[in-house]
């Protein structure tokens, strides 16, 4: 909170900073000016929870490990780790001489008191779950739900100054997917004991462990970047700013692009995707995120309790032409829904798969007919989605196709964003044009989602599929536990409960000469690997 | 001359009081809150951020201390933006807004005036044929469409302008500047044109001329005057509009101003923040209108002397 001497002096600065970008020189070639969509909701590496921002802070802090172009862990603080035989306890070795931006030392415990600040209550902070439940580190839900203040019942611990060790429950090969800067920046806790979380946004009193440090905060405009020198690979970062526009209306991003004022754009317009795809290849970088779009069926409602009936809505959908005639958005299609994240997971065998469009349609119009509806008899629908012009696409081609194929009456219910996602709990909706963004680039935080247990609001009771989840979730290493991820998602797919859809990509227009930019699923895409040519 | 003036402000502060109370009310019917998500969080995180920003309380209790920031001049929190207070918001983006609007309304007011007198002045002349052109392309072609036409044809195709952003300075300014003045130029224009014409067949203009009073003398101190009276009632709202912000021309030209965060609040359900922009621009709002009120009263006693 502030007070109004601190507001005149805000808007004071406001103006004369108005007034002096009337001298400010264009710029420059050692600038890499990046979009990232809308404004960023938080500079404060704890608490931030939206990709705008993390573009930002994944140049200005670095975790554990980080992420290389392609988008595969590499060490980053620590510069070798390993697991117990069990999987349960994963031991850190930081790299020697580590500083902070300011040339203070980093120690282990900067990483213990990131996660601490986390999960405190205090904090106000959405992301304590990536702790507690996405990976079960000890003493993690009893902090972030404010049973105890005691840091020492937490598993991640620092025994030395160059050693961070992490405990956990139960055992979870994932872990290295979340020990990035994103959910485990450390705290530099002087600054921050001092003047509070306010030294996120301020370049004078900020102190980040980055390849790159904060010289500039104007909201809504602008984030500017300089090298870290004291960054411990400083030597290999190549362009000396970096400066992240907001880019909140993707017409113009795309203007300021064709200008040159942008390097690296956060999205690009739907409508001139197929043009720019055809005229200039080489600058559209389209490549799978993990945002997963699947249409979720009511389990409440008469009609969809019918499995069969959920099953010929699911085969009536031709993906192909939904999402490469209809919608043009550059999304992957899919049948199934936890593969396409990581290569190394093979998925479920599913009948659909080996089926041609048109067997589908035949088996759905049969199931149709089973199920008790026909020309007669039609089954009325609703699919509720968000304004977004890409959703209202997706759901009049579905409803097009459930019409065309099954006779289907369905209305396509659009509405704002925020009312979109009240609805869903309030159960009044048939279909839902649901996504989900994983927390990481692989099956399990899709598979987790769905468990009953987790409670996420599909009214879907599965004792078999909690077994295979809890069968699965004893695995240490990724081989076995995706091999026990199949089989959960086999259950989870024969039983209907959505329609997967597709993946919906990343979609980037880059400058020919930037060099270093790579199909980074999780969005991870540092400055530091790239360089103006 | 001071009564009317304390009337005026006396029923602003009113206006104002049940504008913000409506906003207020009426944003808490809309469905979705500020932390609504599509993943659904713990109840007990969900919970304390609630407590955090006293969401669990009681509307009217969320209202009297809403009401109780403002008498403090502090507007409380933004939940979307977590790094900043509403004061620092509105502190942030309102010189861009007021150095744009500034610039748009003067323009616009001495370029529309000039285009309506000399339009009035010399009707069916080439000059009221492009003014005319001017006020009806200007009102006719809405700012999405020119906005996005000037930056293909002055930034892409000539290079002479930035696309959008600020960092240029001036440089930045003169493509959201020019854009935000055409209507208004249209609409100062045809009300000037259309006032003027009117102004020169009142009574008082024609006894003026057959007392032998010079042409130029009639103009300024007879026609002038009650000509510019419809003007300035539409320049004191405009006014109060163009510089809390346009949200079209900031987004449009990447401007980190006011006018956006308009819009992006309700959307987000950032109620501290709708209610601040709600206070600020219906404030400013009602000022210019009594500014509007005095200005007119002090041109024309009819209308300070009503009761």
């Amino acid at each position: 909170m502030i007070g109004q001497g601190k507001a005149v002096r805000h808007w004071l600065a406001g103006a004369a900073m108005v007034l002096a970008l009337a001298t400010t020189p264009a710029l420059a070639d050692d600038t890499l000016d990046r979009g990232v969509g809308s404004e960023w909701s938080s500079l404060d590496p704890q608490v931030n929870f939206d990709g705008s921002a993390g573009f930002i802070l994944a140049d200005a802090y670095e975790g554990l490990v980080t992420f290389d172009p392609a988008g595969n862990i590499v060490p980053g603080q620590a510069e070798s780790w390993e697991a117990s035989a069990d999987g349960k306890t994963y031991t850190f070795h930081l790299r020697e001489g580590l500083k902070w931006s300011n040339g203070d030392p980093l120690v282990a415990q900067d990483f213990v008191n990131g996660v601490l600040r986390t999960l405190n209550p205090d904090t106000i902070s959405e992301k304590g779950y990536y702790f507690y439940s996405t990976i079960k580190i000890k003493g993690a839900e009893a902090l972030a739900n404010g049973e105890t203040k005691d840091p020492s019942v937490l598993g991640v611990t620092a025994p030395d100054d160059r050693t961070v060790v992490i405990e956990m429950e139960t055992p979870a090969p994932h872990i290295l997917d979340l020990m990035g800067y994103f959910q485990m920046a450390p705290l530099h806790s002087p600054s921050f004991n001092e003047g509070g979380a306010a030294v996120f946004i301020d370049p004078a009193k900020v102190v980040s462990n980055g390849a790159y440090i904060i010289k500039e905060v104007v909201p809504q405009s602008h984030v500017l970047l300089e090298r870290n020198p004291n960054y411990w690979d400083a030597a290999n970062v190549k362009i000396p700013f970096v400066k992240h526009h907001v880019t909140e209306d993707v017409g113009t991003e795309l203007k300021r692009y064709q200008a040159g004022e942008i390097d690296i754009t956060y999205d690009i317009p739907l409508a001139e995707l197929e043009r720019l795809t055809a005229e200039t290849p080489d600058e559209v970088w389209v490549f799978p995120s993990t945002y997963l779009i699947y249409y979720s069926f009511n389990l409440s409602n008469p009609d969809l309790q019918n499995i069969d009936l959920r099953r010929a809505l699911s085969l009536a959908l031709d993906r192909d032409v939904l999402e490469n005639k209809i919608v043009k958005g550059g999304a992957i299609p899919k049948l199934n829904y936890a593969g396409g994240f990581d290569p190394n997971y093979k998925g479920p065998d599913i009948a659909e798969a080996s089926m041609s469009q048109a067997e589908r349609e035949a088996l759905a119009q049969e199931l149709y007919a089973k199920a008790g509806y026909g020309p007669d008899n039609p089954l009325k629908l609703t699919i509720s989605t968000t304004v977004a012009e890409i959703n209202i696409r997706r759901a009049q081609g579905a409803a097009l196709m459930w019409k065309k194929v099954l006779g289907a009456e369905v209305e396509v219910n659009s509405m704002e964003r925020k009312a979109w996602l009240d609805l869903f709990y309030t159960d009044d909706w048939t279909i839902f044009a649901d996504n989900l963004i994983g927390d990481f680039a692989g099956p399990e935080t899709f598979l987790a989602y769905m468990r009953p247990s987790a409670d996420a609001g599909y009214g879907w009771e599965s004792p078999a599929y909690e077994a295979a989840m809890d069968e699965a979730s004893t695995f240490p290493d990724k081989e076995g536990r995706y091999a026990g991820l199949a089989k959960a998602e086999k259950i989870l797919l024969d039983d209907y409960i959505f329609a997967p859809m597709s993946i919906e990509p990343n979609r980037h227009l880059v400058k020919p000469n930037v060099k270093g930019f790579g199909p980074s699923a999780a969005g991870y895409h540092n400055s530091q690997w790239m360089t103006l040519e | 001359m001071l009564r009317f003036i304390g009337k005026r402000l006396w029923h602003g502060g009113l206006t104002l009081a049940a504008l913000v109370t409506l906003t207020f009310f009426v944003m808490r019917l809309a469905p979705g809150g500020p932390f609504s998500r599509n993943r659904k969080i713990s109840p007990e995180v969900q919970a304390n951020i609630e407590a955090a920003f006293h969401l669990d309380e009681p509307v009217w209790q969320q209202f009297g201390r809403f009401v109780w920031g403002v008498l403090r001049w502090d507007l409380g929190p933004s939940t979307k933006h977590r790094d900043y207070s509403v004061n620092d918001l509105i502190a942030s983006g309102l010189p861009y807004s007021l150095t744009i609007g500034f610039w748009a309304i003067v323009i616009a007011a001495l370029v529309g005036v000039a285009l309506g007198l000399a339009g009035a002045l010399k009707r069916n002349s080439a000059t009221d044929y492009l003014a005319g052109t001017v006020g009806v392309v200007g009102i006719a072609i809405p700012i999405f469409v020119i906005g996005p036409l000037f930056q293909a044809y002055f930034s892409l195709r000539l290079g002479w302008l930035p696309v959008g952003g600020i960092t240029e300075g001036w440089r930045s300014l003169i493509l959201p500047v020019i854009v935000l003045a055409l209507p208004n130029i249209a609409y100062i224009s045809r009300i000037t044109r259309t006032s003027m014409i009117e102004t020169l067949r009142e009574n008082h203009v024609r006894t003026a001329r057959a007392k032998g009073v010079g042409w130029r003398r009639v103009l300024t101190s007879h026609v002038l005057k009650g000509a510019l009276l419809p003007v300035i009632a539409y320049l004191g709202p405009a006014t109060a509009a163009i510089i809390t912000g346009s949200i079209l021309i900031e987004t449009i030209f990447a401007v980190p101003g006011i006018g956006r965060h308009f819009v992006d609040a309700a959307l987000n359900r950032d109620y501290p923040l709708v209610m601040g922009i709600t206070l600020l621009y219906g404030g400013i709002l009602i000022l210019f209108n009594i500014g509007t009120d005095v200005v007119r009263a002090v041109l024309d006693p009819r209308i300070r002397n009503e009761r």
